[in-house]
């Protein structure tokens, strides 16, 4: 008991300093969720989480999971673990998204062209939203207003005024996009795994400012320095894309099969799950260096916002 | 590998052709390794060309294009002359590391029950002298939807992969000899 006892303890530190940032890391062949202080870069503790787990959402007060073989979003207590809710879903969760200001989580149904809004603290289902073909990562602007929605083989993001869960718009984007998040600007970004590219868009205006080209199978996203951070699964790699500029300024090297990312609160770590390797890399994202590779649980895929505190 | 060939011609109805790009909630990998006697350049210098599979006991023939070079492809024929085939492409070839990787781009689920296929060939140094030959594949089952039917779930995908490499390897281990023995 003596690791969910330092965990509480980091918790406790967290806010007043950039040295509490947690890393929920589902580990999908696992079965677990892999806790990990990215700052000193140990694992601190594995929770078991049956039914295959994937997508995954950090609040201030919980952690969301949803295991796709089990059909089942959990909410857990951050501290231990323990569930404090569950819902199993008819049809295929797999992405999910955190609304903290209308405490709801939104669950993207990978069969049913649908989306799930739960409420986030009995996980009740209280609405259901059609989407294109397929979707998979889901995100909520900064500002709450827009959630976004990858409808992979309808090749197209979704747009929904958050509130009032009405569509907004359909944007056609490159092929296949799986992972997409918000920029720090606003912009989405969008990893498309059939192009090799991604596609950033204003959300106002639902237009496609560029497409960025990337490397193999683009996955998931996260922002720090100025800069997009894009995992690679195909490559190893992270592509590092300026924000400025809206080109690829670097190419990272990472493990096998990089998978979800995710940025430090401080913005100064951009942490990497590497599904076949089970490690995490943590990289400087000021120098662009790896600082750590963390051993964690049997294939970790870490879909969603995975670093602890409410950092959308 | 044969064994699969002859697997349920009712399974392939049901894999839905328009469905192909999905795929199912949870990818498998699968590792294998053996350990041989000989050096690894000699191991390497028999299994490390993309076009030339002959080590391995399902393959029958191979035929292919562009050698070793990035986007090179190759096809199968598993068996006997007039047997299934798989349709692979190089992405990643080194003699450095003698390692090369590849994937899939056509296969009938009843021949190997899987999709997304995605893999690698390494060589190495043993410890105590010989090499260690390692397989490593990513992949997921064959059936892309919600509960899917037992010869197509993720079970069969990862026995499928796992006999695949294991045949390889044993013929390794038989042809180059165990280390110290």
């Amino acid at each position: 008991m003596r690791p969910v006892r330092e965990l509480a303890l980091v918790l406790a530190l967290a806010g007043s300093s950039a040295a509490a940032d947690l890393a929920y890391i589902t580990c999908q062949n696992g079965d677990a969720v892999g806790v990990i202080d990215t700052t000193t870069g140990a694992q601190i503790v594995e929770w078991s989480v049956p039914g295959k787990p994937a997508g995954v959402a950090v609040a201030q007060d919980a952690v969301f999971t949803v295991a796709p073989e089990a059909k089942t979003v959990r909410r857990h207590d951050p501290a231990s673990g323990t569930v404090q809710a569950s819902i199993t879903l008819d049809g295929g969760p797999i992405g999910i998204a955190h609304d903290p200001a209308r405490g709801r989580l939104f669950v993207s149904d990978w069969y049913n062209a649908r989306i799930w809004v739960l409420d986030a603290t009995t996980l009740a289902t209280t609405a259901e939203l059609t989407v294109g073909a397929a979707p998979a990562g889901l995100a909520l602007s900064a500002d709450g207003r827009t959630l976004a929605s990858a409808d992979r083989d309808a090749d197209q993001v979704t747009l929904f005024e958050a509130d009032s869960l009405t569509p907004r718009a359909q944007v056609i984007v490159g092929a296949r996009p799986f992972g997409l998040r918000f920029g720090p600007a606003g912009r989405l970004f969008v990893g498309n795994v059939g192009s090799d590219d991604v596609t950033v868009i204003d959300p106002d205006t639902a237009s496609v400012i560029t497409t960025v080209p990337v490397g193999a199978r683009p996955y998931g996203v996260a922002f720090a320095r100025g800069r997009a951070f894009v995992t690679n699964q195909y490559e190893d790699s992270v592509s590092v894309i300026n924000l400025s500029t809206l080109t690829t300024e670097a190419t990272l090297d990472t493990g096998e099969y990089p998978e979800g990312i995710d940025a430090s609160r401080d913005g100064s770590q951009i942490i990497v799950a590497n599904w076949f390797d089970n490690t995490v890399t943590i990289f400087s994202a000021d120098t662009l260096s790896v600082l750590q590779t963390v051993t964690t649980c049997d294939g970790p895929r870490a879909f969603g916002t995975f670093l602890g505190g409410d950092i959308q | 590998m044969r064994k699969r060939a002859f697997l349920g011609v009712l399974i392939a109805a049901t894999a839905l052709p328009g469905l192909v790009l999905a795929h199912g909630p949870t990818r498998q990998k699968v590792t294998l390794t053996t350990e041989v006697a000989a050096d690894p350049a000699d191991v390497w210098a028999a299994i490390g060309d993309f076009q030339d599979m002959s080590w391995h006991p399902a393959v029958h023939a191979s035929t292919g294009e562009n050698g070793n070079d990035i986007d090179a492809t190759r096809v199968l024929t598993l068996g006997a002359a007039d047997g299934p085939t798989i349709s692979e492409i190089l992405y990643k070839f080194s003699d450095e590391k003698m390692s090369y990787s590849y994937r899939i781009t056509d296969v009938k689920v009843e021949v190997l029950p899987v999709t997304n296929y995605s893999s690698h060939l390494t060589v190495k140094p043993r410890a105590d002298g010989g090499s260690i030959v390692e397989w490593r594949g990513a992949f997921y089952r064959g059936y892309p939807n919600n509960d899917p039917p037992e010869e197509l779930n993720d079970a069969a995908a990862i026995a499928a992969v796992t006999g695949v490499y294991q045949a390889g390897l044993d013929a390794l281990t038989a042809k180059f000899g165990a280390p110290g023995s």
